[in-house]
Formats: structure tokens, sequence, C-alpha cells
């Protein structure tokens, strides 16, 4: 059973950020594919919510589009309708990737972005990705807007920076200035509708042998999504062989590590993670399929 | 807090339909429950399996996860409307003849996933229907034979579309 309570469809965003700051036990829902099972489930994060403000009407959290500072992607966009989107799937390719990971067909057509990190659960299959383009926040609220970048707007699990009456309204993902190689990897219990283990993205651009500049993140096998900068740093510029890529997988491993501390998982969890990421660096290098 | 009844209205199977609700119930109760349309079954109540499987203008969902109140002015499709009374669709003729139903359960919403990707893409390759189908769980068929009815119904829908041009 679902606890009572009454639900709102407003129309556009004013009316939805009004209702939300006149209501203390006031909740958001998008696609309703994480919140309806936790209403079910009597999970406390929901224990004082009386009134749901469905955001799915909102015609200011849809639409995709491109400007000079990037792709502008309504909070509200279904994963579905961003991995058809020919923008996206031209200049976003490794989002692309990840989002068709998520869940099933069923999921994907009603989840949205926003909602997929909105909550900051570590195993989000779109936020490593994000996290690799750089991607910044668009976050409204009666008295304007606010951006930041992602990175720190994941703030610890399941704590964000969203404040009260605020509302994600939508994600800036920087077109990438280079033709990066990519890949994103998802462990889960089975391929679809399994929630993830571990996740890796990866862009890397090389000019000839020399790897020019490398962008790693991981979910999941994290308590939140993360980049490793220095691990990239360390990567940047340096002439590829044997040697190096095994000390780029060894060293994400040791970083995970560093940030998770010795866990019952990680003598399973690390040598696959180092094994799957040396995996990754030479089929993107080397070339092969990427699907 | 008592539970303030709504009047929804949204189009059901083709035709309009208003009705009394309480508000915190899902779209499977919805359809259950006060339409009576038991073709769509429960299975995990949590996303995971399908057998919920409706299409929400034309997209299919898992009608566990959609709050009845959110179907407002959308068009809900079941598992009723594939028939025209004695007629098989075309998916549910293929079915049968494959195979593809044993124990029956999974099968509305396989039926339904398959019947969005069709009308979405007409001539699928197997990689796309065992992606259209991936969310709906199948422990009896080993879903060789159900993948096998989906292309058979691609092929027989596009010979029919092809004879009338």
């Amino acid at each position: 059973m679902i606890r009572p309570l009454e639900i709102t469809l407003p129309g556009d965003l004013n009316e939805a950020l009004s209702v939300l700051s006149k209501n203390e036990n006031a909740g958001i829902i998008a696609g309703g594919t994480d919140v309806v099972p936790g209403l079910r489930q009597g999970s406390g994060r929901f224990e004082n919510t009386s009134l749901l403000i469905d955001i799915n009407r909102i015609k200011e959290l849809k639409g995709i589009s491109i400007s000079k500072r990037g792709i502008s992607i309504g909070a509200g966009e279904t994963f579905s309708s961003i991995i058809a989107d020919p923008v996206v799937k031209k200049e976003l390719p490794l989002l692309v990737k990840a989002c068709g990971t998520i869940g099933s067909m069923q999921i994907r057509n009603r989840a949205t972005i926003a909602g997929n990190f909105v909550n900051n659960a570590p195993c989000a299959d779109s936020v490593p990705a994000l996290l690799a383009y750089d991607t910044l926040i668009e976050i409204t609220s009666l008295d304007g807007k606010r951006e930041l970048f992602l990175r720190e707007f994941l703030k610890s699990p399941y704590k964000t920076q969203l404040k009260k009456g605020e509302i994600v309204t939508k994600i800036i993902v920087p077109i990438p200035e280079k033709e990066y190689k990519y890949d994103f990897y998802k462990l889960g219990r089975r391929r679809a509708v399994a929630i993830s283990r571990i996740t890796l993205a990866l862009l890397i651009h090389m000019e000839g042998n020399l790897i020019n500049e490398i962008r790693i993140a991981s979910g999941a096998v994290t308590p939140i999504g993360a980049r490793f900068s220095e691990l990239e740093k360390f990567a940047q510029g340096k002439s590829v062989n044997e040697k190096l890529l095994k000390d780029i997988s060894s060293g994400l491993g040791k970083n995970i590590l560093d940030i998770t501390g010795l866990r019952w998982s990680s003598e399973y969890k690390l040598p696959v993670v180092q094994q799957v990421f040396y995996e990754m660096l030479h089929k993107t290098i080397y070339g092969g399929s990427n699907e | 807090m008592n539970n303030k009844m709504i009047t929804l209205k949204f189009k059901l199977n083709g035709k309009r339909v208003t009705i009394k609700t309480e508000p915190n119930i899902r779209l499977i109760d919805l359809l259950r429950d006060k339409f009576n349309l038991t073709g769509t079954k429960e299975g995990c109540g949590v996303g995971e399996c399908g057998a919920c499987t409706v299409l929400m203008d034309k997209k299919a969902v898992n009608s566990c996860l959609v709050l009845a109140p959110q179907v407002k002015g959308s068009s809900i499709e079941t598992i009723e409307s594939l028939a025209e009374g004695e007629l098989l669709h075309p998916l549910q003729k293929n079915f049968l003849s494959h195979g593809a139903v044993q124990c029956g359960y999974c099968t509305p919403g396989m039926v339904l996933s398959s019947y969005a990707l069709l009308n979405a893409n007409p001539a699928p390759s197997e990689e796309e229907i065992k992606e259209a189908i991936a969310g709906n769980l199948c422990r009896c068929t080993g879903y060789k034979q159900i993948i096998e009815a989906v292309k058979a119904t691609a092929g027989e829908l596009n010979k029919s579309k092809k004879k009338k041009k």
C-alpha cells in the first residue's frame, strides 16, 4: 500500500515552484521509477511526504537544444528521448552508451536524466558519463537560477546541494572540442534491469601514440560518482605502451581503494576494476567495437 | 490524513474514460481493480519483470511504476485492446503458433513490448527485438520462441503492407 497522499500536476515551472515553496511536505515525482517503489516499500525518504508534484507536464523541463555553451537537456527528458536525439548521438556518444544500459525499455521510457542523479544514489548509470563530460546543472527556485558542476552538486551518498524549494531544471553538457574515443562499462547481476555493481566511463584523445587527454570516471564501485584527476594528469602526455596501460589500470584500483577503504567486496571488485579498465583502455586506444 | 478521491480522465484502449479513484494507487491497480482489465499482470511490483507492461502514449511502460493520477490526459493501451473480437492480433497468433506461450504469465507484457517495438520499428533486427523485451522476464520459454514469434510477425506485417501498396 502507498501512504495516502495528494498529487498535483502543474503545467508550468512557476506553478510547480510556488507549490513546492508553500508546502513543507511536498516532494517531486517525474518518471516515478525510483519514487513509486520507494513509496510502496514505505521508504523513510517519504515519511513526511503528503503531496507529490508531478513535473512531467512542465514544458520548461523538456527539450534538447544546442548553444555556444553546450548541449542543454531538459531535466525531465527521458532516457529514451536522449538516446534517440541526433545531436546527443553525434556529440555525446559516451552518454548515449551509458544511458542505453539503464534499466529496460520500459524504464528508459519513463525515467528522466535529472531523476537519475538528484537523489545521488551511487549506482546511477548516467553519472560517470556526465562527470566525464564536465556537466553543469541548472537549478531554479522562486528566487532565481543558479548553476554548478554536477561534481559539486553530488555531495555524499544520497546527499546533494539541492535546497528546499529548488528544482533541477536542466543539464548543460559542454560540447567536446576534440574527437574523443570513449567507452562505458557496467557490471550488474544481469544485463537488463540490474542495479550496477561497477560502472566505469572513459574519454580519451590520442595524438599519434601520445595520450593528449584522458578523463576517467566511476560509479557504484565508489560511494558517489567520481573523477580521477590525479590519475588523468599522470597519464596525460605519456606515450602508450603495455606498461603504461597496466600502470593506469592498477592506479585506478588504488585510487578507488583509497576512496572506499577495504570492504568485504574489495577482494572481488578491485581485480575486476583493474582488469576491465585495462581492457577498456586497450580496446579504446587500439580500436575494436564499442558495442 | 484522509484520502481525497479524485476524478481522472484519460483514454483507455481507444475510448475516453472518467473514473473516481483514490490518488495513492498505481496504474496497474487502476486497470485491474477499477476497470476489471485483468490481462495486465503483477509480477515483481518494482519494475524488474515487465509482466505489468502497458502502453502509455504508445510507449511501453511498467504500470506498477506509474501512479494513477499521472495518467491524466494520456492514452493507455492494455493487452485487451489487441484482438478484434475473436480475431487475434498477428503477434498473439504467432506467439501461440511458435510455442512462445507456456505458463502465460509474462505473455501480455511480452506481447505489448513487442507491439510497441513493431509500431516504432516495423523491421527490427534480432538484437533490437532482444533489447525491446530485455525488461520482460520469462521463466518458461527460454525466449527463443518469443523472438521467433516477433520476427515472424514483423515479416507478415511487412508483407501485407507491401500487398496493400
